[in-house]
């Protein structure tokens, strides 16, 4: 149970949960926002962390040029994405956008020569040399460690991922109350209402999907800096899940819920990491591993039962037709 | 001198039922006129046609001289042919206020990167328009709603914010569909009123569709009667009513 005291342990839950605000962010733009149902959010992640890597391990470019090209890149994923499959019906698009998640993560796990194929990034560079799209970013996170006077990496990656993850919070939660966010709940609420007052859904859709699939990106970035090594298998269909349950968990259709859902997400998740007393130890650990997501998945059904609005949603808008 | 609207011979079928058979119809500016015909007679598919909801298989559309039969919805309602829906469609969980905001053309804020750069055209422009607004609210008796979500408003009340919202897109050509339908008496008085007045005091021309021909007997300039896809008859309203072919399409179907 000791490491439920430890600093650095919370520090990298504190870590992850901020990633996950930044990704599920996204998701609140294309959901709560515009009403899209995308389910293979992941898939822009994936983009940005492995178009950073492969930029700066293969073409040699500075990592500080690669980050932004790489949420670029995450971007421009959901525009094609987007321009093939926004005329579809939503739970046709739904399904269409688990399939993409899908098709990114084979392309990652299978295509070597350019993703160092199942092995992950460590295969970057090809089977003989070891290669490292990180050593730049870890300089940067000394430098800031010691202008700080911070006492550990920790620590100083927790404040860089917050400080970004805050800033973007606000920046979505002001967007949703410019002319610009009217027209997206306008879509949200009723298309055809919004197209027979003049408004070019299908271009606003467009929009969305390319911000959220762009802040998927920054958490790519943020999820490759912080591990130093990641393969295909990172990017699974559950991390897109993980970002639903953070949203509905926090509240749909509101900025500031996103980072509530993924504190309380991020202290669920890595609390019942320490299921070391009985009943538990009845189980042997694999066992007590599978019922740690149970734990998890009943804690999410309880709170739906009892707060299906999430912790800052309003309940009476959830009533209304 | 050509009408403000013009369809041309306008086809569109469903499976092998053509819903939509080669209808011809005018709308002169400044009129009220209704098409109206039985249940199943085509007009609610012309209407989605000529708003650019439904695409026609031949056959034209001409507002003001250009043709928009081509156009996809937005482009038709910004170009000044602002339809409504036989249901009122309000945006329930917006502010009955940001409902009628929203309908605003020219506004800059619109624009992602407008909020951006240059917010100072966009906050000019939402202060005209939320002034508008209210003006609009207060016409259909609304104001104190105005901070209300939309879903809280009543069948008819939501009707009278479509008005609003429609009158708020500043539009050149009204197209209502059926907007007595499941009102009760008192209210459809007072839509009716607002019929009138779109193009007494707003100078909008209005095309008006309607099942039931007695309701906008009173308050058309010309009706034209549609029946299995085509426009059987057009003109003023006592005509159309004693004319043998509507009487025989209506006896056919209505009791």
């Amino acid at each position: 149970m000791s490491v439920l005291t430890s600093g650095e342990f919370w520090a990298f839950v504190g870590v992850v949960a901020g990633i996950y605000t930044i990704l599920t962010l996204g998701l609140q733009i294309e959901f709560g926002y515009a009403g899209l149902l995308n389910f293979g959010h992941v898939a822009f992640m994936a983009i940005g962390s492995y178009t950073m890597a492969i930029l700066v391990v293969k073409s040699g470019w500075s990592m500080w040029l690669a980050a932004p090209a790489a949420v670029v890149a995450s971007a421009a994923a959901g525009v094609v994405l987007g321009l093939a499959t926004l005329r579809l019906r939503a739970d046709y698009f739904a399904i269409v956008t688990i399939a993409l998640s899908e098709i990114v993560r084979y392309v990652a796990t299978n295509e070597d020569r350019l993703t160092g194929g199942s092995q992950g990034t460590i295969n970057l560079a090809g089977a003989e040399e070891a290669s490292d799209y990180n050593s730049q970013w870890q300089r940067f996170q000394d430098w800031f460690q010691g202008a700080l006077h911070l006492g550990s990496k920790d620590v100083a990656m927790l404040l860089l991922v917050w400080a970004v993850a805050l800033v973007l919070t606000a920046l979505v939660a002001l967007s949703i109350r410019t002319p610009w966010g009217r027209v997206l709940r306008a879509i949200r609420e009723d298309e055809d209402a919004a197209r027979s007052l003049g408004k070019n859904v299908f271009a606003y859709k467009l929009q969305a999907l390319a911000l959220g699939s762009a802040l998927a990106g920054v958490a790519g970035l943020f999820y490759a800096w912080q591990f130093a090594f990641f393969s295909p298998a990172d990017f699974a269909p559950l991390l897109t899940f993980f970002a639903w349950m953070i949203l509905i968990l926090g509240g749909v259709g509101r900025a500031w819920a996103v980072p509530v859902g993924a504190l309380v997400f991020g202290v669920i998740f890595a609390g019942t990491r320490f299921f070391e007393f009985a009943p538990f130890t009845w189980f042997d650990s694999a066992e007590r591993a599978y019922l740690r997501l149970m734990v998890i998945g009943l804690v999410l059904i309880g709170l739906i039962l009892f707060r299906p609005q999430g912790l800052l949603g309003k309940r009476e808008e959830l009533v209304l037709e | 001198m050509s009408a403000l609207l013009e369809v041309r011979d306008v086809v569109r079928s469903f499976g092998g039922v053509r819903a939509v058979d080669g209808a011809s119809l005018d709308v002169e500016a400044a009129s009220i006129t209704s098409l109206i015909g039985p249940n199943g007679a085509g007009k609610s598919t012309l209407f989605n046609i000529v708003s650019g909801f439904l695409r026609a298989e031949a056959g034209t559309v001409s507002l003001e001289g250009r043709r928009i039969d081509r156009l996809p919805p937005h482009r038709i309602a910004r170009a000044g042919l602002v339809r409504t829906f036989q249901t009122a469609r309000a945006l329930a969980r917006m502010t009955v206020l940001d409902n009628v905001v929203l309908a605003a053309p020219r506004q800059p804020g619109e624009r992602l990167v407008r909020n951006v750069v240059g917010g100072r055209a966009t906050r000019r422009r939402e202060q005209e328009v939320r002034v508008r607004a209210h003006e609009l609210l207060e016409l259909v008796r609304l104001d104190g709603h105005a901070h209300a979500l939309a879903a809280t408003l009543s069948g008819g009340q939501r009707k009278l914010l479509d008005f609003a919202r429609v009158l708020m897109t500043e539009p050149r050509l009204v197209l209502l569909d059926e907007p007595m339908a499941g009102v009760n008496p008192v209210l459809r008085g007072e839509l009716l009123e607002h019929v009138v007045s779109l193009r007494e005091e707003h100078g909008v021309t209005v095309l008006l569709v309607e099942h039931d021909l007695e309701v906008v007997m009173g308050v058309s300039d010309r009706v034209v009667v549609m029946s299995n896809g085509a426009v059987i008859a057009s003109g003023p309203p006592d005509g159309v009513r004693s004319d043998a072919r509507v009487v025989d399409a209506y006896l056919g179907v209505e009791e």
